[in-house]
C-alpha cells in the first residue's frame, strides 16, 4: 500500500525532519498544533495542520493516544509518524493504530513490547548469545547471597536499588572482603531514599564507551545494519555529541557488534529503524544493554556517512516494500559529527535558558547540515525539551570532520540564548577527544571547563558593555527632554540631567 | 548643557564584574580606547543582518548584549556570557565606600530560575549553607536542575516543599548571608 498521508505526531526539529523526506516522497503532512507553541516552526512547513490547542485534556497532546488517533481518521489520515520520544516506544499506540487501519511508521507492537521490557530483552540476548552484563536476575535479600552472586559475575560490581536512580544507592565492588559491607550501606541508602531497601547485582564496566548500532528490518524478513555511532559525549546520561563511525572500532570488532545487533533485531522479527545500544570496555569486549525501537536524535549521522534517508527508509519499510540494499552495498564514507545545540547555559551547570530566538546565523557548506526546529522569533518554553538545532559535519577522515566542526561551530550563532555551542568547542579543543581516545566519564573526568574561552574575551567583554552604556548615555543626551517621557525615565538618567540644566 | 562636564564623564569608566575584578575602559567611543591603562587596536562592526563582531588581532568576535538594566550587563563573547557593572570612578568610589559600612542587604533571595516543579528541598528554615551546596531540585524541561547557593549563610525562609509548581521569579528561599 503506498502511503499518501501521514499525521506527524511530534513536534520540533523531528516533526521538520519528517516533513521533508515525505515531501520529497510526494506525501501530504498533517502535523498538531497545540497552545504551548502556537506559533511553532514545525507548523508552517506542514501541509495541514490540526488544532488542538482548544483540547483542555489532562494528559498532554503528544501522549494522548485516543485523541491523535481520532485526528487522523477523522481526516482520513493514511499513516502516523511518531518521531522520537514516548509515542514511538509505546506499543499501545502502535497496535492501536493497526486496530483503527492506521499504518504506523516504525516496528511491530511486539517487537516494541518486548525490547521495551528490559527483562525480556535481557532473556532474548542471552538466548541469542549476545553478551551482556550479568546479574542477578532478581533482588538480592542477604549480605551471603550478595557475595555468592557477585563471585559468579566476578569483580568488579555494581549494587543498585531497584527502584532507585541517579546514583543513589548505588555502590561499586571490587573486592570480595567488602561485598557484605557495601551491601548493607546501599541497601539501607536505598531504604531511606526510595523507602525500598530492595538491591540487586551487576557486573560493573568501568568508564565504558557507549556505542550503538543503527539496524533496519523490512517485513519480508531482511534486517541489516549501517554501522555505529559512538555516543560517549554524555553528560548525565544525556547525549551531547555523537559521530559515525568509532575511533574505538576494528573492521573485526565492527562484524561482531553488527552481527550482534541483527541478532537482537532479529529475535523480535524487528522491521524499521531501530537502534542497539551497547558498552564497550577497555578490553574491547562489549556488553548488550538495550534496543531503542524508534529513529534517534543522532539518526543524521548515520545519513551523512551512508547518504541514505532512514527516514524515506522507514516510510518504505512501512508500505511492505523490501528493503533498497543488502549487508554487502552498505558503504560508510568518511567520517560524521553532530553536535546538539541546547538552549542551556553551560557556565551554570547546563540549567535550562529559556527566551527567544532573535537572530540566527547558520554556516554553510556542503559538508554541513543543520536539522532544527526553530527559526528567528521563536520562542524556547519550558514545556518541551531544550534541544534548538543539530550540526552535523562531514569530513572524508576523522581529523578533516574536526577540523571542518571547528569552523563551522565558530560561524554557528543563535542569538538571544545562552546555547551549548561552548560546550562543543571545548569538546573539539580536548587533546584525547581529538586523538578519539575518550568514554563515558569524558565530560566528568577529561574536561576541566565545559566551555571554550579565548584569554581575551572577558577584556573584550567588559569593553564591550562599556560601549554600549556610553553609546546609550550619549543618545540619550542628544534627544529632546520630554516631560512626559520623563515621568518614566530611569532616576539616574533624570538625575543626571537635572545636574546638567 | 555643560559640554565639559559631559566629556569628563565618558573618558574613564570601570567595568566590575560580579567577583569585584576590575576593567578600566577609558574612551570607549573613540580609536584611543585603552582597557586597564593598555590601548587597543579593535573595531566593533555591526552587519545589515544585525549581528555585532568585533575584530581584535586579526580575529573576529561574536559579540551581544544578552540583557541590561541600567548599568548592569550580561555580554556575550562567542556564546560565553559575562556580567559587568558599568561604573563611573565617582560612582564606583561610592558604591564601595556604601558596601564597607555595611548598607547594603544581607538577605539573598533566591527567586525560582523558571518555572517547572520542585522535586526536592535539601535545606531547612536555619540551616547553615556554603556556597556551590544545592538547595533545591527544581524539573523544567525534562531535565532535573540542582540550584546552588551562589553565597553562604544561614537558611532564613523556605516558602517551597516537594511537588510544589512553581513560576518564574517566585521567592523560593531567603539566606542570610555570613
Amino acid at each position: 500500500m503506498k502511503i499518501k498521508s501521514i499525521l506527524i505526531a511530534n513536534r520540533g526539529e523531528i516533526a521538520v525532519r519528517v516533513i521533508q523526506t515525505a515531501k520529497i516522497m510526494g506525501i501530504s503532512t498533517w502535523v498538531i498544533k497545540t497552545s504551548k507553541e502556537p506559533y511553532a516552526y514545525y507548523l508552517s512547513e506542514a501541509d495541514n495542520i490540526i488544532d488542538f490547542t482548544e483540547q483542555l485534556a489532562d494528559i498532554p497532546e503528544f501522549l494522548d493516544i485516543e485523541n491523535i488517533i481520532k485526528a487522523a481518521k477523522e481526516h482520513n489520515i493514511d499513516a502516523i509518524h511518531p518521531g522520537y520520544g514516548f509515542l514511538a516506544e509505546s506499543p499501545v499506540f502502535a497496535s492501536r493504530c493497526a486496530e483503527e487501519g492506521l499504518v504506523f511508521i516504525g516496528p511491530s507492537s511486539d517487537a516494541i513490547y518486548r525490547m521495551g521490557n528490559k527483562t525480556i530483552a535481557k532473556q532474548l540476548a542471552r538466548e541469542h548469545k549476545v553478551p551482556l552484563l550479568e546479574g542477578s536476575q532478581g533482588n538480592i535479600e542477604t549480605p551471603e547471597e550478595a557475595l555468592k552472586m557477585a563471585k559468579k559475575i566476578g569483580f568488579p560490581v555494581i549494587l543498585k536499588a531497584a527502584s532507585g536512580g541517579g546514583g543513589r544507592g548505588m555502590r561499586i565492588v571490587e573486592y570480595e572482603k567488602d561485598v557484605q559491607k557495601m551491601f548493607k550501606m546501599a541497601s539501607s541508602e536505598a531504604e531511606k531514599a526510595f523507602g525500598d531497601p530492595s538491591v540487586f547485582i551487576e557486573k560493573y564496566v568501568r568508564n565504558p564507551r557507549h556505542i550503538e548500532f543503527q539496524v533496519f528490518g523490512d517485513k519480508h524478513g531482511n534486517i541489516i545494519h549501517l554501522g555505529e555511532r559512538e555516543c560517549s559525549v554524555q553528560r548525565k546520561h544525556q547525549k551531547l555529541l555523537e559521530e559515525s563511525p568509532s575511533a574505538a572500532l576494528t573492521p573485526e570488532l565492527r562484524e561482531r557488534m553488527g552481527k550482534a545487533a541483527i541478532n537482537i533485531a532479529k529475535s523480535v522479527n524487528y522491521y524499521s529503524a531501530g537502534t542497539v545500544e551497547f558498552l564497550l570496555d577497555e578490553k574491547s569486549d562489549f556488553y548488550f544493554m538495550e534496543m531503542n525501537t524508534r529513529i534517534q536524535v543522532e539518526h543524521p549521522v548515520t545519513e551523512m556517512v551512508t547518504g541514505l534517508d532512514l527516514i524515506e527508509w522507514q516510510i518504505l519499510v512501512a508500505q511492505d516494500e523490501v528493503l533498497p540494499l543488502k549487508q554487502k552495498d552498505v558503504k560508510i564514507n568518511g567520517w560524521a559529527i553532530e553536535y546538539r545545540i541546547n538552549a542551556e547555559d553551560v557556565q551554570a551547570g547546563f540549567s535550562p535558558s529559556l527566551g527567544s530566538v532573535e537572530k540566527i546565523s547558520y554556516p554553510r557548506s556542503k559538508n554541513i547540515r543543520i536539522d532544527s526546529g526553530v527559526v528567528q522569533g521563536s520562542l524556547i518554553t519550558p514545556y518541551f525539551d531544550s534541544m534548538i538545532a543539530k550540526l552535523i559535519v562531514h569530513g572524508e577522515t576523522r581529523e578533516k570532520a574536526i577540523s571542518y566542526s571547528a569552523n563551522a561551530l565558530k560561524k554557528l550563532w543563535i542569538k538571544g540564548l545562552k546555547t551549548t555551542i561552548p560546550f562543543c568547542k571545548a569538546v573539539l579543543a580536548n587533546k584525547n577527544f581529538r586523538k578519539g581516545k575518550y568514554d563515558t566519564s569524558f565530560l566528568t573526568s577529561e574536561m576541566k571547563t565545559t566551555y571554550f574561552v579565548d584569554p581575551d574575551e572577558e577584556m573584550l567583554a567588559a569593553f564591550f558593555a562599556t560601549y554600549d552604556f556610553v553609546r546609550e548615555l550619549d543618545s540619550e543626551e542628544k534627544r529632546v527632554v520630554d516631560f512626559d517621557k520623563g515621568k518614566n525615565m530611569a532616576p539616574w538618567v533624570l538625575k543626571k540631567r537635572l545636574r546638567s540644566l | 548643557m555643560n559640554s565639559q562636564n559631559g566629556k569628563t564623564t565618558k573618558d574613564k569608566f570601570i567595568a566590575c564584574t560580579p567577583s569585584n575584578k576590575k576593567f578600566e575602559v577609558s574612551n570607549p567611543l573613540s580609536e584611543k580606547v585603552k582597557v586597564k591603562g593598555k590601548k587597543l587596536d579593535l573595531r566593533v562592526i555591526e552587519d545589515p543582518e544585525g549581528f555585532s563582531y568585533i575584530i581584535y588581532k586579526n580575529k573576529k568576535y561574536q559579540v551581544d548584549i544578552l540583557e541590561k538594566n541600567q548599568n548592569k550587563y550580561t555580554v556575550t563573547i562567542n556564546g560565553v556570557w559575562y556580567s559587568f557593572t558599568i561604573e563611573t570612578p565617582i560612582s564606583y568610589k561610592r558604591r564601595k565606600t556604601l558596601s564597607k559600612n555595611g548598607s547594603s542587604s544581607k538577605i539573598e533571595v533566591i527567586n525560582a530560575p523558571m518555572p517547572g516543579k520542585i522535586l526536592d528541598v535539601m535545606v531547612e528554615e536555619n540551616s547553615e549553607i556554603k556556597q556551590g551546596e544545592p538547595l533545591f531540585i527544581l524539573e523544567a524541561m525534562k531535565m532535573q536542575n540542582e540550584i546552588v547557593s551562589n553565597v553562604s549563610g544561614r537558611i532564613t525562609k523556605v516558602n517551597i516543599k516537594q511537588n510544589d509548581s512553581v513560576m518564574k521569579d517566585d521567592v523560593m528561599l531567603e539566606i542570610e548571608k555570613s
